[in-house]
């Protein structure tokens, strides 16, 4: 358990982006968006980021409640079920690349930086191979181990489902940091209401509808000149 | 409004049901229903009539694929079997109907199709679903289709319109063999497009869930889709952009045979041509899932048709016949 202030300080610390799990090299499909011509300024980049945060709410931000409360009782089988459902869940290769490479890289510095008993255990299951370690469980066993909130674990997650497709915008388009920051500032206003849908959801209720993003998705594994791996 | 003050629907009739129909019944749980438990002021939900089921069994018989077990009960009905491609002779068609003609507040439909070990069948409709608009209760339907060892199913119904107000809850289980294929592809239309400005994205709920499993019950994928156009602009970037129409094709297939479709399939982003298209390789070795947006229904079809005749050849080596006149 972390006292209050070290725990806003760990929040802050594994909550931003440039925590190093590899999140710059992924830009949630927005390089595709741009060379196709579905995000071309500031509205339509605000309006892409709303979309991708909107699906997280309904589907990823639920994974994490549920990790967190499987974490909180040191259930690993039922991390491994929510873990494989999450997986189940990511219909493109590159969706699923970015959530398992970051979900590793992140369960690895946790069990290095944390080091208690729940993290390394969690490590030692994505090492062993047994199971895919997507990001937001990754995420909440981390979380739960050190005794933040399940709330935290999920505002985290939904601020880098924002920060990563933000800071990507900053090197794929005509946009300022402060076009971003005043976007990032505006968009996650609505949190408190998806964290608190998200808190009373089944594991089953995780759902989304965002098909251009992922024909968005197919179209990057067929482009020749990419920058980001998604 | 979840769970909190959440009104009990009224006790439902006391009518035998089926098993299948029993877990049409059970979909009305699910928490995005929860506003609309209100039984209709005409037949009551779950009534004879309403109940639709309809049970497909096809199995190979020598050169033959057969219907060998039909169970129908209203408003479901199953035209007989046909043998329409020379190429493929052991292919069986099968066109549903309903005899409602719509879909309406209250109905509990339950399709089920399996088709035994090298049975090859192609399964569809004969017209459009058209899902009429609701001011009480919702609709369900769950639908299993089951690819038993060597199998080949197509699964092709025509598009769903939900009209103004629909409710549906769909919930659509694949279980496939690790060496059978199975071909699942739906359209969905915004509505009727031409008839009022309003009926564009004009349903209230449409929650369309598909999972795909194996026989022993390892999970391959799973996606629920929750549209519900009057809380979230169906326009807004990364969800349906400036298209209106929207197509969704699962092919459940060896990885061998599902990276042959893939290499023969283009992905673009076109707004002048008014069509969006591409496939990703599904999880789990699944197969592959093909979306394609479009503003025009033709438009899409034509795209479901490219992709489901690439896998037909590649598949079973034959090409698919050109399309019914009348279709």
């Amino acid at each position: 358990m972390s006292p209050p202030a070290a725990g806003i300080a760990r929040t802050l610390q594994f909550g931003e982006s440039m925590f190093p799990v590899g999140g710059f090299a992924f830009s949630g499909g927005l390089e595709s968006a741009i060379q196709k011509g579905v995000v071309v300024d500031r509205d339509t980049l605000a309006a892409y980021v709303r979309t991708a945060l909107e699906q997280a709410a309904q589907g990823d931000g639920i994974a994490v409640i549920h990790a967190h409360r499987a974490a909180t009782a040191g259930d690993l089988d039922t991390l491994g079920a929510i873990d494989a459902r999450v997986f189940a869940r990511k219909l493109s290769g590159e969706a699923r690349t970015m959530t398992t490479r970051m979900g590793k890289k992140f369960a690895e510095m946790s069990a290095d930086i944390v080091g208690t008993a729940p993290v390394i255990a969690w490590r030692e299951r994505i090492a062993a191979g047994a199971t895919p370690g997507c990001y937001p469980v990754s995420l909440a066993v981390n979380f739960a181990a050190q005794g933040l909130a399940a709330h935290d674990a999920f505002v985290v997650h939904q601020f880098g489902v924002a920060s990563t497709i933000l800071s990507a915008s900053l090197r794929l388009m005509k946009v300022s940091h402060v076009d971003t920051q005043r976007m990032l500032f505006a968009l996650l206003a609505n949190v408190d209401a998806d964290h608190a849908r998200a808190a009373t959801a089944r594991l089953d209720d995780m759902a989304g509808f965002a098909p251009m993003a992922e024909i968005l998705a197919a179209v990057h594994v067929k482009a020749h000149v990419r920058l980001f791996m998604n | 409004m979840p769970d909190a003050g959440r009104a009990l629907p009224p006790a439902p009739p006391t009518v035998a049901q089926p098993s299948p129909l029993a877990a049409a019944e059970a979909l009305g749980a699910a928490p995005e229903l929860a506003a609309f438990q209100d039984e209709p002021p005409q037949m009551a939900s779950g009534m004879p009539g309403k109940t639709g089921w309809l049970k497909l069994d096809f199995e190979r018989r020598g050169e033959r694929t057969i219907l060998a077990d039909l169970a129908v009960r209203a408003p479901y009905m199953a035209q007989r079997v046909l043998y329409p491609e020379p190429q493929v002779p052991d292919l069986a068609w099968l066109f549903i109907i309903t005899t409602s003609g719509c879909v309406l507040q209250g109905d509990r439909m339950a399709l089920d199709v399996t088709a035994g070990p090298g049975a090859r069948a192609h399964v569809t409709t004969q017209a459009a679903t058209k899902l009429h608009g609701m001011d009480a209760n919702y609709a369900t339907q769950t639908q299993t289709l089951t690819a038993a060892a060597g199998a080949y199913v197509e699964y092709l119904p025509e598009p769903l319109i939900p009209h103004r107000g629909a409710r549906l809850v769909s919930d659509t289980r694949l279980t496939v063999a690790a060496d059978a294929t199975l071909l699942y592809g739906e359209i969905l239309q915004p509505g009727r497009k031409h008839h009022r400005p309003d009926d564009v994205f004009g349903a209230t709920l449409l929650s369309l869930a598909v999972t795909a499993q194996r026989p022993d019950g390892r999970l391959l994928f799973h996606e629920k889709l929750v549209i519900e156009p009057q809380r979230r602009p169906m326009r807004q970037t990364g969800v349906m952009d400036g298209f209106d129409v929207f197509g969704n094709v699962v092919l459940l297939t060896p990885p061998a045979a599902a990276e042959q479709v893939l290499a023969r399939l283009d992905a673009d982003v076109d707004h002048a041509a008014g069509i969006a298209h591409g496939a990703c390789r599904l999880p789990n070795d699944a197969g592959l899932v093909y979306k394609v947006l479009g503003r025009e229904t033709a438009d899409v079809r034509a795209r479901v048709r490219e992709f489901w005749a690439i896998t037909r050849e590649v598949l079973t080596g034959e090409p698919l016949s050109p399309p019914f006149f009348w279709r």
